[in-house]
């Protein structure tokens, strides 16, 4: 198929040397056919002439061929754009919406492209990205899920099998401390297993990584991110095994990472990465599930087959060690990117699909415009064709032109997609991986232009066939009403194609609404104005147990007398923060062997804290400072919590004993139940309430808690209090990850709002750009009618029934529009209901509320043809033709 | 009508100067019109030049090729040959061609006898 137009590229290139050689073929031909004739008895006058006759008009061949040769010459096409560039500039007001629209359909769809391309289609960033695997075991209770492995397990694993050439361990979630000279910084570490680096197959920037030995308990190295090395030890080279302390310990600098490198990638926070002697009294618990895995097959080593034998290893374990491992004998082996993206994929998708619906509406926008401007250009076809353009060099004139303003199309179109990433990045914050990358890069840029041309072909496909069919010479007549009415028919079904989609889209939107104001409306089970929260760390190495506790009574009551501050508390870990900690309990009055005992989270406060985050208690008692470590052991439930594990019984008095310790000295102890709070959400986007149980700090020191301060003025006021305060106690010890309650919940529905606010500007477009459309099309029908209307006025038509005359031809459009747009709504419901919190997509509110908005919009776009149709001066009209 | 009826001229022009550069193997344009002329016993005349057309056109199919050499007479020619894509296209074009005049002689019997 493209042959010919390679061998006309071809040809183009070589287009003097080809032209040159074609003459020396037909001047060789007709010297033989000359010679011919004169061997047959001619005069050698008779000859040339004869052979001239016989050949055919060498000229009109020679020109004939040279077109057909190559490409129509550049000065040709030149000349085309010059054209069109003129004809552009003529219709500024054509070419001003017609760029407009354009920009708007390829700058969103560029934006959502930019975002997709970042976050699902780009393979991760390390060596042969494609062999890298997540893996995890399967909890089987309840639905099947991915569950986290302890570091028993994990070497067991890493051990035995023979698929993966590196399978490493990874845990993040802890501050580590940089105390050197310089002010105490806090950063995020990720304590891994030693050959993180080569199973990347990232090479450090400086230095060597980790070695195996250096797992043992006791080994203190440290690989430093790039931006850590430059800011904090200015980029010095002699890094390289000096001592620094973190945490209070001294560690040795092992590597500097290469710039950008981030693991895991979707933590921007991570600054720091150690081996997982980090973890010493975890590293002999089979039951501390904390560590996630990622590894490298081996090379021909399928997924599939290596989830073969990890299961079986995985089985081998769980009859082994029944009480930790009975229901995590199965396992997942999936494609780190899958994992990476799996949750953000099919919305995006989605996100992508409705943007192209903006764009195809944009395109019929478009094609509507030009539809109109070749109506009115038929006379200047006509004319060109009367002075000799052929058909396709009328055709090839308006594809050029369709593709210059696809070019100014695309080009405000990128500039459009700049200031929409601008605006929608921050919206999505760290809640969908990778997206914070997203820029207009060179994939964009190839996107937007492909895009470009393709529209361009597309909506000049219509005008383009009607130059082709046109009876021409009948357009210079005039009232060539055929091809006006049939013009018509098509324009009107544009109109109603778009309406269709602009259904859906608003639709869509809708759904994504009203989820989101559902989530955002729900209760989360606390106050969140006038909080405040923030984190700090105390290292271990300075602050043993008994010390931290400590240092966290006085920091509180310190904190307490900050004017403005109502009450002060620390809990572990906040609602809405994203983190949750779930511990096995046994019930006094059914106890269970441990794989089949219940499990529920649980959170550490401090007393004082349901006060101050104003959940309400019940039922029994708060916490108070008498909730020692000496005093008898007590526990704090959740409405849900007494009503799953103690239904239609009194939960005060009850005892359970959590598999929760103080240490590897402590005893698991039975506790008892004092009191019942209300239910504050842990995960935002959970649809009903989960069950908690609460410890008092003291009780179960696992370290400093969130501080959440509830106070009297607007939360930011208090915050530089609160930081003299802190440095009044230890210098040393930074805050970090400051927010305010509300900042809290809105981090938490992030997702749903970065997806609400997308669809909702889509829905937007697509309105505007559908009434644009409509508008369109019904003042060229009441021009078209005008001596219609006329007729109808001067035979006693009054202006009502003019108006009601445009309003009914706006309305069969928008009818029909409506019933084929209720089929795909239907369809765009269903695919949307993975990414909607409790509200039914089928509900056919939804679909009423978008029919309602779109015969309301339509009804303004045909108000003001409706007008001028009603303003058509009688005599006038009929006078016109 | 008038372009319609080129068209299958086009075409079947191209098919007999495929089937002639098949048969006698290279040739230059002037041959290839001697040869024609010969074929169809004067009842085709065309003009010569028309030749060249054709010759463009399978050659931008990659039907055949080109390449310079000297004519019986010491001339400079550029002699045209068949390629392997054009001999396959040949026999498709033979059997299609072949297919239909049988179904048009099928026909026009009928009528005769009608």
């Amino acid at each position: 198929m493209l042959r010919p137009v390679f061998s006309r590229i071809r040809a183009t290139l070589r287009r003097r040397r080809l032209d040159a050689e074609f003459d020396d073929e037909v001047q060789a031909h007709l010297d033989m056919l000359k010679e011919r004739f004169i061997r047959l008895g001619m005069s050698p006058a008779e000859a040339f002439y004869a052979a001239r006759r016989q050949f055919g008009g060498v000229t009109q061949m020679k020109e004939n061929l040279r077109e057909r040769r190559a490409l129509p010459p550049i000065d040709v096409l030149v000349e085309d754009a010059r054209h069109a560039f003129r004809q552009l500039r003529k219709a500024k007001g054509f070419t001003a919406s017609a760029a407009l629209t354009l920009a708007l359909g390829i700058g969103a769809s560029t934006a959502v492209f930019a975002v997709l391309d970042t976050v699902v289609l780009r393979p991760l960033p390390f060596a042969e990205p494609g062999r890298l695997m997540a893996f995890a075991p399967i909890d089987r209770r309840g639905t099947p899920h991915p569950t986290s492995l302890s570091y028993p397990n994990f070497f067991d694993f890493r051990a035995q099998n023979r698929v993966f050439e590196h399978l490493v361990s990874y845990r993040g979630g802890e501050r580590f401390t940089l105390t050197d000279s310089l002010p105490a910084i806090q950063v995020g570490a990720e304590i891994v297993s030693w050959d993180l680096f080569q199973m990347l197959g990232v090479r450090p920037e400086l230095g060597r990584g980790f070695r195996p030995e250096e797992e043992k308990p006791g080994t203190h190295v440290a690989v430093l991110s790039h931006a850590l090395w430059r800011s904090r030890f200015g980029g010095d080279p002699g890094i390289l095994g000096r001592r620094i302390r973190i945490n209070g310990s001294p560690f040795t600098v092992a590597g500097v990472a290469p710039a950008g490198f981030r693991f895991p990638v979707e933590d921007t926070t991570i600054e720091l990465w150690t081996t997982v002697s980090a973890d010493e009294e975890m590293l002999y618990q089979r039951g501390a599930r904390v560590l996630d895995a990622i590894g490298r097959l081996k090379p021909g080593v399928t997924a599939e087959r290596a989830r073969a034998q990890m299961d079986q290893i995985a089985g081998a374990l769980a009859r082994q060690y029944p009480d930790d491992n009975k229901n995590v004998a199965k396992t997942m082996v999936m494609p780190e990117l899958e994992r990476l993206t799996g949750r953000s994929r099919k919305p995006l998708w989605i996100l992508l699909g409705a943007v192209g619906l903006v764009l195809l509406i944009a395109c019929a926008n478009v094609a509507n415009l030009l539809l109109a401007r070749s109506t009115d250009r038929a006379r200047e076809f006509t004319l060109r064709t009367a002075i000799g353009a052929s058909r396709p060099a009328l055709v090839r004139q308006l594809l050029v032109e369709s593709l210059m303003l696809g070019l100014v199309g695309s080009a405000g179109g990128v500039l459009l997609a700049w200031v929409m990433l601008k605006a929608i990045l921050p919206l999505a914050g760290e809640s969908i991986p990778r997206i914070w990358q997203t820029g207009i890069d060179g994939r964009a840029l190839v996107f937007a232009a492909l895009v470009a041309i393709l529209t361009s072909v597309l909506f000049s496909v219509a005008p383009a066939i009607q130059v082709v069919r046109a009876d021409l010479a009948g357009a210079l007549k005039e009232g060539a009403a055929n091809i006006a009415r049939g013009r018509h028919r098509f324009r009107s079904a544009l109109v109603v194609a778009q309406i269709t989609l602009g259904l859906m889209l608003l639709v869509g939107a809708e759904l994504l609404i009203a989820s989101f104001l559902h989530l955002a409306q729900r209760d989360p089970g606390f106050r969140t104005d006038h909080l405040l929260t923030f984190d700090i760390a105390l290292p271990d190495a300075q602050y043993n147990k008994a010390a931290q506790v400590a240092f966290c009574d006085r920091m509180i009551e310190r904190l307490r007398a900050i004017p403005g501050v109502r009450a002060a508390a620390t809990g572990m870990p906040l609602p809405l923060g994203g983190d949750e900690m779930s511990v096995s309990f046994d019930i006094e009055q059914r106890p269970a062997a441990a794989p089949d005992r219940p499990h529920s989270d649980i959170a550490i406060v401090t007393p004082g804290y349901f006060g101050a985050m104003r959940i309400p208690l019940l039922k029994g008692r708060d916490f108070t400072e008498r909730d020692t470590a000496d005093a008898p052991r007590v526990l704090v439930v959740n409405e849900a919590f007494a009503r799953q594990y103690f239904p239609g019984e009194d939960v005060i008095g009850k005892r359970i004993e959590p598999g929760a310790t103080n240490g590897r000295q402590d005893e698991m102890q039975m506790r008892e139940i004092v009191g019942v709070v209300g239910n504050a959400k842990q995960a935002a986007l959970s649809a009903d309430p989960e069950p908690i149980y609460y410890f008092p700090y003291k009780q179960l020191s696992w370290g400093v808690g969130t501080i959440v301060l509830r106070t009297a003025v607007p939360p930011r006021e208090v915050e530089s209090a609160a930081r003299t305060v802190l440095a009044g106690l230890d210098k040393q010890v930074p805050m970090y990850k400051v927010r305010t309650g509300q900042e809290l919940s809105a981090t938490a529905i992030a997702r749903p709002r970065f997806q609400m606010v997308l669809m909702v500007s889509f829905a937007v477009f697509a309105l505007l750009l559908t009434v644009a459309g409509l508008y369109g099309v019904l003042s060229y029908a009441v021009a078209r009618r005008r001596r219609e209307i006329g007729l109808r006025m001067a035979l006693g038509a009054g202006r009502g029934e003019i108006l009601a005359l445009i309003f009914r031809e706006a309305m069969q459009l928008v009818a029909a529009g409506l019933a084929l747009g209720l089929a795909g709504a239907a369809i765009g419901g269903r695919l949307l209901e993975s990414m909607v919190y409790g509200i039914q997509p089928g509900d056919p509110i939804f679909v009423a509320a978008a029919c309602c908005a779109m015969v309301i919009t339509s009804i303004a776009a045909a108000y003001v043809p409706a007008k001028q149709a009603a303003a058509v001066d009688p005599m006038r009209a009929l006078r016109s033709e | 009508m008038p372009k319609d009826r080129s068209e299958v001229l086009q075409g079947t022009l191209d098919l007999m100067v495929l089937k002639t550069l098949d048969a006698l193997g290279p040739l230059h344009g002037y041959g290839v019109a001697r040869r024609l002329e010969q074929l169809s016993e004067e009842l085709l005349r065309l003009n010569e030049g028309t030749v060249y057309a054709s010759l463009l056109r399978l050659a931008q199919k990659g039907w055949i090729r080109s390449e310079w050499g000297a004519s019986e007479n010491k001339r400079k020619a550029r002699f045209y040959s068949i390629t392997r894509a054009g001999r396959k296209q040949l026999a498709r074009e033979a059997e299609s061609w072949e297919r239909i005049s049988g179904v048009i002689g099928r026909v026009l019997r009928l009528e005769s006898q009608g």
